[in-house]
């Protein structure tokens, strides 16, 4: 057992035996408690959705590559990219 | 017609990002902002969401969280993270390897929500400069996302090119069960009548 986990559980309530316990198996709940809500789900059920090879020239676009590479560099330069879509580029599907 | 849609180009690039994960050792948070869910999609719960998806990529829970969440959990009927602890977490987290936020729709956000969470990526960005934020939305949110996070955002148009429209139509075809009668012959009618007309951008 590591030296921080031991502290960690060392840190509260030592009274509570089965804290020893709890701590491993808390991480799903630990994780729910962060945020309820499973966006992956939304990304699983997107991506079905999405025709084969739509909008794969965004990712060979200079502004998408300067973005994405600069992650190992560290650029702040490049941080952000904000990607837009008038009215008619849509929100919804059409059905 | 609604080709190419930002929750199109969010999902591909999210796709994208989890491939690059699965070669280097980065971590991908998502948020698919949906106006029909504006109750529960709050800062807290925003944020909240994309930490847990960092967490979940780490071996171990960080001790901050875990003790935090024995904390917590002692008051009575439990009690959340507030958007500051959030917060201050993910500049913790975000700085253990290079992180890949992507919000999208984020004019689908409650507009008076827009600037706490905006508010909150540059902090995170401020503590942790190998972390990279992708959103989509429409155009008229560029001025709001260039007051909160300080004018640094590269802007790119989704517009569908040819080849989208014609994957886009080849797709709704094979997808139309209702159109059995559709042949070989009348579908590259449609498709060429329809990528003919493109309109110019």
């Amino acid at each position: 057992m590591s030296m921080s986990f031991r502290d960690n559980i060392n840190s509260f309530n030592v009274s509570n035996v089965s804290n020893h316990y709890a701590l491993a198996e808390d991480r799903s709940e630990i994780l729910t408690w962060l945020s309820p809500l499973e966006p992956r789900i939304r990304h699983q059920d997107l991506r079905t959705r999405r025709a084969d090879s739509i909008g794969e020239w965004l990712l060979e676009t200079d502004e998408f590559k300067r973005w994405c590479d600069g992650a190992q560099r560290e650029e702040p330069d490049h941080a952000i990219l904000f990607c837009c879509g008038g009215p008619g580029v849509g929100k919804t599907y059409l059905r | 017609m609604v080709v190419l849609t930002c929750n199109d180009t969010s999902s591909l690039v999210v796709d994208k990002l989890c491939d690059m994960a699965g070669e280097r050792n980065i971590a991908v948070s998502c948020f698919y902002v949906d106006f029909a869910a504006r109750e529960e999609q709050t800062p807290t719960n925003i944020l909240g969401s994309l930490l847990k998806q960092i967490v979940g990529g780490l071996e171990k829970v960080p001790d901050e969280i875990s003790r935090t969440f024995q904390d917590y959990r002692k008051v009575i009927g439990g009690r959340g993270l507030r958007v500051a602890e959030i917060v201050k977490i993910l500049q913790t987290v975000t700085s253990l390897k290079p992180t890949f936020i992507c919000i999208d729709a984020l004019d689908e956000c409650v507009e008076r929500h827009r600037p706490e969470v905006l508010d909150s990526l540059r902090k995170i960005l401020q503590k942790s400069p190998n972390t990279r934020i992708f959103l989509t939305g429409r155009r008229h949110i560029r001025g709001e996302i260039e007051t909160h996070l300080g004018g640094r955002a590269a802007v790119l148009s989704i517009k569908p090119n040819g080849d989208d429209i014609l994957g886009y139509v080849q797709m709704r075809l094979s997808k139309d069960t209702s159109l059995g009668a559709v042949d070989s012959g009348l579908e590259d009618e449609i498709i060429k009548s329809l990528t003919e007309n493109i309109p110019e951008t």
